[in-house]
């Protein structure tokens, strides 16, 4: 078993610097290639924290029982350095959305070059899991996204992953120049994992995940079945297009949350207020449509009319 | 006449509008519908259509004897309001794209509503131009852009009188924007791309300005129009005619050529410098014979960038 930390992709900058981007590999047998990719939005640091989890798990591996590495696996934690170094979630200069470049091309700029070496440099990988930490203004349960396009390959396997939530999403929301689509396209399977929230670690998020991907990893032959792994503790929930619940702000002013996440509601439950920094009044009372789950909540308090403040998934088959 | 597309609250300020010009005689549907601002450093469109409405107002007042307005005109010269004032691309509390949220959502994000207004009050015109200019790196030639166009619409793009018709395919990236949304409705749509982002460009103003007013004489909105006696050429350039050069080298980029000048093979068009040493390390030459259609004005350059864009004459 080794461990190499490598640089897949280098740019030249206008003064003097360089852009690269590495990733550290584990190479045990000639088993199946998984990768782990991460920070590809700069405000997004979960899946750093991940990766390094899943780096210690592996350098004790390397002590331990090399053996039992049977395939190889490649982290990718830092996809948008310029972004991640610098609190933007887009790619700096370019004002661009990486997770919207993809699948890139040879010719163009820095973006485009970017997606196109990060497609080449995981084909042929038997799973990649990108990583999102949600955005700086909503916090997620630990979940995979996928389009409905791919979910009779992904589903299965995010059903192990150890996980609170699946969402399905219809073909008709597909983006399409996403890492994830992308690289679904071109048979190598991907699933999206958002959780937390943006510019914050979540530790114990990070850890469920964690042992799921190493049960993932087992599952799929990378790990020898020998190894023994911390047991899964969290079976998902599946949410599609019909019972997920969008609350957007019908006014503005400071959302002041009135329940935990991921807890559950019963229909008209008061889950938060709108009040005015000027006023003593409420402005307006959020309430929930539905018996269910608040599985996305409101982190940052300001809110213009029309912002998200909370997702609720209907239980399946309960009341709508 | 001022009308408010839709007025919203807003956190801590006063609540604020989208408010667009109403010009013309009452109709239910305006004949055309013009709207710029979607970006909120795309100075050139929110200046043109400023001044187009000054200017068709004065027409109503009878400041220019001999002209008339026979239908109504919607000019929204600025729909990211807030970007504007604080000099940002996109919507400045989330960051986000305005011209990603199209068809947009009575419920929705803020965005997505002031997208649905938007829409609502534009897609039952006849004709439909949405104004952009490039982002603040880049210089694009005052150009219609028509997306699989009807040969219809190829015919109307020539009443804008701009020196380049540029036609593209629909990208599976863009199906959010307000021109995509615009498709679906009868009726005609336009692009043009004007210049570059965060300046006022007054020739590449004049010539646009010229060319909405044109247009509104050619298509039977505006009484009295003269029109230029066609000296002014226009050359339409098919899908997958550009020819785009990349920078091969990063480093500071100058050069001090002008979009719309017909450029030939070889023709030295501007030199990269490493910028720490300060050694010439690229010179730039046209790659073909053709019209530079857009050119980088941003100096400092990453490896890759888009440099410049020629169309070959078709």
């Amino acid at each position: 078993m080794t461990q190499t930390t490598e640089t897949i992709f280098s740019l030249a900058m206008p003064y003097r610097e360089t852009l690269d981007i590495r990733r550290t590999v584990y190479t045990g047998g000639n088993g199946p290639r998984v990768a782990v990719t991460a920070g590809i939005h700069g405000d997004e640091l979960e899946g750093l924290y991940v990766c390094h989890r899943l780096a210690a798990w592996l350098d004790e591996l390397q002590h331990s029982n090399p053996q039992h590495l049977l395939g190889q696996v490649e982290l990718y934690p830092a996809l948008n350095p310029l972004g991640l170094d610098t609190l933007t979630r887009s790619v700096p200069v370019f004002d661009s959305d990486l997770n919207r470049s993809f699948p890139g091309s040879q010719q163009g700029d820095l973006p485009k070059r970017l997606a196109a070496a990060v497609m080449t440099a995981l084909d042929g990988a038997s799973l990649v899991v990108d990583i999102h930490a949600s955005n700086i203004y909503l916090r997620e349960i630990p979940q995979v996204r996928i389009n409905s396009e791919f979910s009779d390959l992904l589903v299965p396997l995010a059903e192990q992953a150890n996980l609170d939530l699946i969402w399905i999403h219809g073909a008709a929301t597909v983006l399409e120049a996403t890492i994830a689509h992308s690289l679904n396209s071109r048979n190598v399977p991907c699933l999206v994992v958002e959780m937390g929230v943006g510019m914050r670690l979540t530790p114990d998020y990070c850890e469920q995940l964690t042992v799921g991907l190493l049960h993932l990893w087992q599952e799929l032959g990378v790990l020898a079945p020998e190894v023994v792994l911390p047991p899964l503790t969290h079976h998902p929930l599946v949410a599609d297009d019909s019972n997920v619940h969008y609350l957007n702000a019908q006014t503005s002013g400071l959302f002041v949350p009135a329940t935990a996440h991921w807890t559950d509601l019963r229909r008209g439950e008061l889950l938060g207020t709108i009040v005015s920094p000027f006023h003593g009044a409420v402005l307006s009372e959020v309430r929930s449509p539905v018996d269910g789950i608040l599985f996305t909540l409101r982190e940052y308090p300001l809110v213009y009319e029309g912002s998200l403040m909370a997702r609720v998934m209907a239980r399946k088959g309960g009341a709508r | 006449m001022k009308r408010d597309l839709l007025l919203m609250t807003a956190p801590v300020r006063d609540s604020f509008d989208i408010p667009c010009h109403e010009i013309g005689p009452k109709a239910a549907h305006p004949a055309a519908a013009f709207v710029a601002g979607l970006h909120g450093d795309e100075l050139n469109g929110t200046f043109i259509l400023s001044r187009l409405a000054d200017f068709l107002n004065g027409v109503e007042a009878g400041k220019h004897p001999g002209l008339k307005l026979l239908k109504k005109v919607l000019i929204i010269p600025a729909v990211n309001v807030l970007g504007i004032n604080l000099r940002s691309r996109t919507w400045p509390f989330d960051k986000s794209d305005m011209n990603r949220m199209f068809p947009g959502n009575v419920s929705g994000e803020t965005t997505q509503r002031i997208a649905l207004a938007v829409l609502e009050a534009t897609k039952k015109a006849e004709y439909r131009v949405d104004l952009h200019t490039s982002g603040v790196d880049f210089e694009e030639l005052p150009q219609v852009r028509l997306y699989s166009p009807s040969d219809a619409q190829r015919a109307t793009a020539r009443h804008f009188g701009l020196p380049a018709i540029m036609e593209r395919s629909i990208s599976p990236v863009f199906t959010t924007t307000l021109m995509h949304a615009w498709q679906v409705w009868p009726g005609q749509s336009f692009l043009l791309r004007v210049g570059q982002g965060g300046t006022v460009q007054l020739g590449h103003c004049q010539q646009v300005f010229r060319g909405l007013v044109a247009f509104l004489g050619q298509t039977g909105i505006l009484a009295g129009v003269s029109l230029a006696e066609g000296d002014e050429e226009i050359s339409h350039f098919r899908q997958g005619s550009s020819k785009r050069l990349y920078a091969g080298k990063a480093g500071t980029f100058v050069s001090d050529c002008q979009v719309g000048r017909w450029v030939r093979t070889g023709q030295e068009l501007g030199y990269i410098y490493d910028s720490f040493s300060g050694n010439v390390i690229e010179k730039v030459e046209a790659p073909a014979n053709g019209l530079l259609t857009g050119i980088r004005r941003h100096p400092l350059l990453f490896e890759g960038d888009l440099l410049l864009r020629i169309n070959p004459k078709s």
